[in-house]
């Protein structure tokens, strides 16, 4: 016990710096102001940030499983039940509900104030539900995101049982729907922009111009969403391999669920807002 | 050998009940309910606004779903819930100003 004590004292003096963080921001920063004034800057940030990201998952993924004590102190939670880590995440999700609701509403406002034939606004009808978009292919690429939420929280289920064959059956079960999904999005935006016309700029006969864009850019960016939701699925995954979460200790897994779980609310409403309206 | 083993299932079984939740039905309830949107949107003769409210509705009772059971906010501590619906809250906000500015219409090209 005293034992333990003094390893576990020794360990929380030990240092656990990371300059991949620094590394991350410096990314970040550079790709922000390139985004602003300068391309080349631009994709130079997002090789810088991608560099830092790598980085950062590969040390953690080597020093699993430690218990991390280095910032203690800061990372304790000071509201009741809820992990400091945890409560960043939902905050986090609070802005992407502000972030959706604006794409979202942003279109909506065109589609209403664009497709009244009595409006001197009128640039023409909206896409009936079915007509241009394929319903029934997309409910099955709904149906797979729901499979995906399941299969993401039993994987929770699973570690906090301590079921290590499970946690990684159906993380990887989860990864794998994820790439379905994007999969049957990337053919039918291909199917759309290159057979159908509907681009950013175009529509088919008859339908209001302002169809693609809107579609693009909800869908769109739902899907760079499901992307990034992938990719840390991805890493929970391959570190679930390595045996890195534990029954006492897997809160990496809670949180990528959140963040995975959130993605799937957002596909509920664009089906609905987008395909059947 | 079977006391042990009645033993262990003892031991085991408070902390499989603990962990027992809903997953499986909420997953075929969602399920079932995406069959009925697709249907919904296919039905001739309801009236278009009609239509949008039940299935606007349908989405939120699903969203709902995912948030209280997958996302476990049902078994958080309820002042979490101050997070996700203060969101909402801005996103009201930002609502009215899109419908308040519906009059101030631009004329296009």
């Amino acid at each position: 016990m005293a034992e333990a004590g003094v390893r576990g004292h020794e360990e929380a003096k030990a240092h656990h710096g990371s300059p991949w963080p620094f590394v991350i921001a410096i990314g970040a920063a550079l790709g922000y102001t390139g985004l602003l004034v300068n391309v080349p800057l631009m994709i130079l940030g997002v090789l810088v940030f991608l560099t830092g990201l790598v980085g950062w998952l590969s040390e953690d993924i080597r020093t699993l499983p430690k218990p991390f004590y280095g910032v203690g102190a800061a990372l304790e939670s000071k509201f009741p039940r809820v992990s400091a880590r945890k409560l960043g995440v939902w905050l986090f999700l609070a802005t992407e509900i502000m972030f959706f609701s604006a794409i979202i509403g942003a279109s909506w406002t065109l589609r209403f104030r664009t497709s009244d034939p009595s409006s001197v606004t009128f640039l023409g009808p909206w896409g009936a539900p079915g007509e241009i978009l394929n319903v029934p292919g997309t409910a099955v690429n709904t149906f797979i995101l729901i499979c995906s939420s399941l299969t993401m929280v039993e994987a929770l289920a699973a570690v906090e049982r301590g079921d290590q064959k499970r946690l990684r059956m159906f993380l990887l079960a989860t990864m794998l729907l994820g790439i379905a999904f994007l999969s049957f999005q990337a053919y039918e935006f291909y199917h759309l922009y290159f057979e159908e016309g509907l681009t950013f700029l175009t529509a088919p006969d008859g339908v209001n111009r302002l169809y693609g864009p809107t579609f693009f850019i909800q869908t769109g960016t739902h899907g760079a969403h499901v992307t990034a939701g992938v990719l840390a699925v991805a890493y929970t995954t391959a570190k679930a391999f390595k045996g890195g979460f534990t029954k006492e200790n897997h809160e990496t897994v809670e949180l990528v669920g959140l963040y995975w779980h959130f993605v799937d609310v957002v596909w509920i409403f664009l089906f609905t807002i987008v395909y059947l309206i | 050998m079977a006391t042990e083993a009645a033993a262990a299932t003892q031991a085991a079984t408070p902390v499989e009940e603990g962990h027992k939740r809903p997953y499986v039905y909420v997953f075929i309830v969602l399920a079932v309910v995406t069959v009925i949107e697709v249907f919904v949107s296919g039905v001739q003769g309801l009236a278009e606004l009609d239509k949008i409210m039940l299935l606007v509705g349908l989405a939120t009772a699903k969203a709902s779903l995912v948030v209280a059971y997958y996302m476990h906010l049902r078994y958080e501590p309820r002042w979490l819930m101050l997070i996700p619906f203060g969101g909402l809250a801005l996103v009201f906000i930002l609502v009215a100003a899109l419908i308040a500015s519906a009059g101030h219409v631009p004329v296009p090209p």
